[in-house]
């Protein structure tokens, strides 16, 4: 958890606020254009093309770079020749372990860091050397004509090996990283006490974050002036870094990233390609476009790490929980990289539990490190949770969304002091997804079907989940400049990562002070020009930033409604001001709606030319938490002699609080039950385990991302929409994450009810299921042999 | 990356084989598979002879004896989406639509489509296998998931990625070839080379050949045709499993026909053992039963493929009951 919180935000900052503290903003009543269906302030940019993302980055005089690297999963360069490569048409400059500038630290936490170009490559993708050159072919060209020589090792890429003794070492050591313990409670008294007790072992294969656009960046200098656009979620975490790694002052790095085509998490930082960027466009003294290949992207810049889990929960027959015990492992790759983190939440804090045990190895292997990836260590707890409790609730024979329901937690269990959440929606999640969803009569019509003859089969299946973040919190900064003609310029840091937080912010504005959104400018997303931001994730930037904004257009007005008083003869120091409002383009007295005047003639607006509003975002509540909750429901059709399956509908209950914009909401629910799809049915990492280590599917075919024929047609999106006033002064929780937590799970118990096969590993394709249905086939056949024997055995006995 | 080549557009046939004479040339006509396989450095062409402009190569139009001629150059989408097509050859419609997304669809040609590359992960990938000119096969004790479980004589397992070869060798169609040595037609069933009789290569066709054309024969009384594919996603993706049937019914019993299963094998894979349990049979619930097991008779799966001896007999089950109840 704190690990999480380093990187979404810093805990316990003392910050400035506005409004003054105790002057806290009214939460909005009735509003007029938060949670109205608001199209993107930037789709046109985005659709037409016009948007400049970064890898569209032209610069006069631009080259491009290249990056060799390992194609061992575990090998010691013994030596490295550029000279042939510098010398070929086109390049402009080669480096590479040796080259002087080039012996930098890449930390990947405070403990551990490696060389920027590490002779020890301990996974395939390792960076060895770079070149930049005029063209991407001559660059491509270049980096094939460099010579390595390899002292190639034994790898192992398989976690369950590597934990196993005898095994290849990935560091000195050992392989086990860390294991990672909570308890509460006494589970052994609380399987004592359970009607019924069940344990199953699941695993979840690597997923891989592949966002649309590439990771990379073009890196220029200007003096010692460092400017790098950067695909990014957060353009100042990436200036930290690379300020870091380059020691440089802060303030001579400049990070750009209007634009970005998604990270999912794996952009959230600076990455080695940035830091390569910048010393090849020094050595070259050009601008240099420095992209991986989508290839270099699978192996080389972060998943979410595959887990093994095994689980054993206890129940009563009335469905309350009795134990919950986690045990199991997952790698993170060849560095510390949160093999484990955060699987184990939802076990500690999801349902009602005293005796909770969770035990988690995180394992070194030779390949590509993790980063957090939507919703880290969640989905991948999820899958098997969920699944334990609908084991249970058939144990005791009661309906799935009531054991869930008997078991809602009114505080945080797994948090210190056990502090409440500011709201909770998880009750209203279930009930009301349920009964849109028409559950009951889904299971029963699907029940009938199952009754018949027929190959085909159907299940209804949900989840629910709780997202460990998602309420935001400081730092953030956002100036507000509300012109002279009442058209206004939010200024911001955060990064839009395709999630719409600039389209969220507009909305803001236009509700706050009560302007078209077509008159808003939004700059945002540069270390040179705007305000300091954390990164976009930990679904934390609607609820850091929108509170933040809000808060910078109160600022603005207070000045404003002040100006307009003294052209009306009011009392500024007076309590009048406040007898001020905002109404479209004029301020009127709320008592006398006579006094008025126009923004555009304000005297003092006219001479300064703007004002300018500067919102912080204040502390969160004390001693509560801010947390999203969900419930997800859906229908699948099985085909028992193929093993396909096909999802029918989906409908997510979401509570995230206030809805904002419902479009952009619909978009990240319907998203994210996408991207759990992906996670659940169809993707998959293969690495060539028994032969080279290598991935075997790093490209976009055989590494099957969900397509539109994949996902229903038929997607519900409920809103749980409570009003939380202590989350922020909007209102809103984070949603980005939860919307893909519960999807793989609930889909897996769909399958089940539909075969009565209890998928424990993912993905759920026709292969997987074809294989279980063989050994379900084989068990029976043994099951019948060995009742026969046994029947032959008492004959003749 | 693209390696180089150098690149012409003749607009006749005659010029198309004169300039395949050059080192290393190579017919480009989608290239939807071709500038893969260049890019990924599995294939090096010093020319790409393109025979998109050479208008003769496409269209489908009906032969003087009712059946279908089909212009090598013609796109999938037009085969898949073609009235005559989908009125008498439903099987080779449904192959058609199969295959891949609609963006191939509609860039990837028939020609092209026979003559793509296999997909084994190792081929396309950075290992020089067997098919590449190597030494060794990594998929026989690698990772075979995908690989196949007929036909490979234990020296390369790929299976044959083409979802319109099955129907048209189900159709008993044939290709016709021109190049410097004139013009010859082969069957498409034996259009395909198999790892036995040489594992670099994946057609008959010889340096500088061009596939002219396909002829599918006039639709035989009584014909029943169709195409199922199980995939891993439900879109652009390659089959599992797969089969093509081209069923002559008389009544309810099949008089003649053929089954050619995809996903299963180097080529196109001819189910000698299916056809003859059910040639001459009603397709009642013990024939399909009999031609389910016929299936997979005979089949080596591998260690990581096992699960298609099921996969094949469901599928069998379930498209010889849907066939029997079809109409013509
Ligand atoms: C991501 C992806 C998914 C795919 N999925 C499927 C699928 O599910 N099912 C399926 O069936 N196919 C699939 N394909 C293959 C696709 O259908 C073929 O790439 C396409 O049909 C090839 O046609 P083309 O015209 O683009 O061929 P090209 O790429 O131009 O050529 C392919 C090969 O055939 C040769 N060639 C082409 N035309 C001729 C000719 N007339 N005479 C002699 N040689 C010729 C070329 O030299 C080259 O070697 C997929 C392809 C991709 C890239
Ligand atoms: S199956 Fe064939 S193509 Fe694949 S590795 Fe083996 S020889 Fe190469």
């Amino acid at each position: 958890m704190k690990k999480e919180q380093e990187i979404y935000y810093t805990k316990d900052v003392p910050v400035p606020e506005t409004p003054e503290p105790g002057t806290e903003p009214e939460p909005w009543g009735k509003t007029r254009i938060i949670g109205e269906r608001v199209p993107r302030v930037d789709g046109y940019e985005r659709v037409s093309g016009s948007a400049v993302y970064p890898s569209d980055v032209m610069l006069p005089g631009m080259i491009h770079g290249a990056i060799l690297r390992s194609p061992y999963p575990h090998a010691v360069v013994k030596s490295v020749n550029i000279e042939k490569a510098r010398n070929m048409p086109g390049v402009r400059a080669a480096i590479s372990m040796d080259s002087p500038g080039a012996d930098l630290q890449w930390p990947y936490n405070k403990e551990v860091s490696t060389k920027l170009f590490d002779p020890r490559c301990l996974f395939e993708g390792e960076t060895i050397a770079a070149v930049a050159a005029e063209t991407p072919y001559q660059a491509m060209d270049a980096i094939k004509a460099i010579k390595v020589e390899y002292d190639v090792k034994p790898f192992v890429v398989d976690e369950r090996k590597a934990l196993k003794s005898g095994s290849v070492e990935v560091h000195e050591g050992g392989n086990r990283l860390k294991t990672a313990t909570h308890e509460r409670g006494d589970v052994e008294k609380g399987f004592a006490e359970a009607d019924e007790v069940v344990e199953k072992t699941f695993r979840t294969e690597c997923e891989i974050q592949t966002p649309l656009e590439l990771h990379g960046c073009v890196a220029n200098w200007d003096g010692d002036r460092l400017t790098v656009w950067e695909s990014t979620q957060g353009v100042y975490s990436v200036q930290s870094k690379v300020a870091q790694v380059l020691k440089m002052p802060l303030s001579k790095v400049r990070i750009i990233g209007h634009y970005m085509g998604g990270g999912f998490g794996s952009k959230l930082n600076a990455s080695k390609y940035t830091i390569i960027g910048a010393l090849l466009a020094k050595a070259s003294a050009k601008p240099v476009k420095m992209f991986l290949t989508r290839e270099d992207a699978y192996i080389a810049v972060g998943n979410r790490p595959p887990s093994n889990m095994t689980v054993k929960m206890g129940v009563k027959k009335d469905g309350t929980l009795t134990a919950i015990q986690l045990k199991g492992n997952a790698t993170g790759g060849a560095y510390p990289a949160g093999g484990t983190a955060l699987i184990d939440w939802l076990f500690r804090d999801l349902y009602t539990c005293e005796n909770v045990r969770t035990e988690m190895t995180d394992v070194y292997i030779n390949a590509g490190p993790a980063r957090p990836f939507r919703a880290p260590g969640h989905p991948q707890g999820s899958w098997a949770l969920e699944q334990m409790m609908d084991m249970l609730a058939q144990k005791i024979n009661i309906d799935p969304v009531q054991i869930r329901l008997k078991n809602i937690p009114k505080v945080s269990q797994a948090r210190e002091g056990n502090p409440p959440y500011t709201s909770t929606g998880l009750e209203e999640c279930l009930r009301k997804g349920a009964e849109t969803f028409g559950w009951d009569r889904a299971r029963k019509e699907a029940e009938a079907n199952n009754k018949k003859d027929g190959h085909i089969k159907r299940g209804v299946g949900m989840g629910g989940c709780v997202w460990i973040v998602g309420g935001g919190g400081p730092p953030s900064t956002v100036v507000v400049k509300y012109f002279s003609d009442g058209s206004v310029n939010l200024n911001m840091g955060a990064s839009d990562i395709g999630t719409g937080t600039k389209t969220v912010m507009a909305l803001v504005v236009a509700e706050e002070l009560g302007v078209k959104p077509s008159v808003i400018q939004i700059e945002n997303a540069d270390t040179g020009t705007t305000q300091y931001a954390t990164p976009s994730g930990g679904s934390k930037t609607v609820p850091t930033e929108a509170p933040t904004v809000r808060n910078a257009c109160i600022d603005a007005k207070q000045q404003i409604l002040k100006m307009a008083a003294e052209d009306l003869g009011l009392d500024v120091e007076d309590r009048d001001a406040e007898d001020l409002r905002f109404e479209g383009e004029k301020v009127v007295s709320k008592s006398d709606p006579s006094k008025s005047v126009k923004i555009k003639e304000i005297k003092k607006l006219n001479k300064r030319g703007l004002v300018m509003g500067i919102g912080y975002r204040g502390p969160n509540p004390e001693n509560k938490t801010v947390n999203p909750f969900a419930a997800q429901f859906c229908e699948v059709e099985v085909n028992t002699r193929t093993g396909e399956v096909k999802v029918l509908r989906f409908l997510g209950a979401h509570d995230s609080g206030r809805v904002m914009d419902r479009l952009t909401y619909d978009n990240q629910v319907f998203g994210g039950i996408t991207m759990g799809i992906g996670f659940g049915m169809t993707e998959w990492r293969v690495l060539d385990d028994g032969q080279t280590g290598k991935m075997l599917n790093k490209n976009w075919h055989d590494y099957k991302l969900p397509t539109a024929l994949d996902v229903p047609m038929d997607m519900t999106c409920v809103p749980i929409e409570l009003h939380d006033h202590e989350a922020n002064n909007t209102g809103a929780k984070g949603l980005g994450e939860p919307v893909t937590i519960p999807t793989a799970g609930a889909i897996a118990n769909a399958v089940n009810h539909a075969t009565g096969l209890r998928f424990t590993d993912t993905p759920i394709n026709p292969i997987f299921v074809s294989r279980m249905q063989d050994k379900t086939r084989a068990a029976e056949k043994a099951g019948k042999e060995a009742l026969s024997k046994e029947a032959r055995n008492k004959e003749e006995g | 990356m693209l390696p180089k080549f150098a690149y012409v557009r003749p607009d006749n046939l005659k010029e198309a084989v004169e300039k395949l004479s050059a080192e290393g040339a190579m017919v480009h006509a989608g290239g939807t598979d071709l500038l893969g396989c260049l890019r990924d450095d599995v294939l090096d062409a010093g020319t790409l002879v393109s025979i998109s402009a050479i208008k003769d190569l496409r269209g489908i139009r009906k032969t003087e004896n009712g059946g279908l001629r089909i212009g090598a150059l013609t796109t999938i989408t037009e085969v898949s989406r073609h009235r005559l097509v989908n009125q008498k050859y439903k099987g080779l419609a449904q192959g058609a639509s199969e295959v891949a997304s609609p963006q191939l669809r509609n860039q990837g040609t028939i020609g092209g489509n026979l003559c793509q590359k296999p997909r084994c992960w190792y081929y396309r990938g950075e290992f020089h296998c067997l098919r590449k000119g190597g030494t060794e096969c990594f998929a026989a004790e690698g990772e075979n998931t995908f690989h196949c479980i007929f036909g490979s004589d234990s020296i390369c397992f790929i299976v044959h990625p083409s979802d319109t070869a099955p129907n048209l060798a189900a159709l008993d169609a044939e290709v016709n070839i021109t190049g410097p040595k004139g013009k010859r037609t082969v069957k498409v069933e034996d259009f395909h080379v198999l790892p036995a009789d040489d594992v670099m290569r994946d057609t008959v066709l010889a340096p500088g050949e061009i596939v002219t054309e396909i002829i599918v024969p006039p639709v035989k009384h009584g014909l029943r045709s169709s195409y199922r594919k199980i995939k891993a996603r439900r879109s652009w993706d390659f089959a599992l499993a797969g089969v093509a049937l081209a069923l002559v019914f008389d009544g309810d019993k099949v008089t003649d026909g053929r089954v050619v299963f995809s996903g299963a094998a180097p080529v196109p894979w001819r189910s000698r053992e299916v056809e003859s349990a059910i040639i001459g049979n009603i397709l009642d619930g013990k024939t399909i039963r009999t031609a389910a097991e016929a299936s997979v008779k005979g089949a080596e799966p591998l260690a990581k493929n096992e699960y298609k001896i099921g996969m094949f007999q469901g599928m069998m089950t379930e498209e010889l009951e849907k066939i029997a109840r079809a109409e013509e």
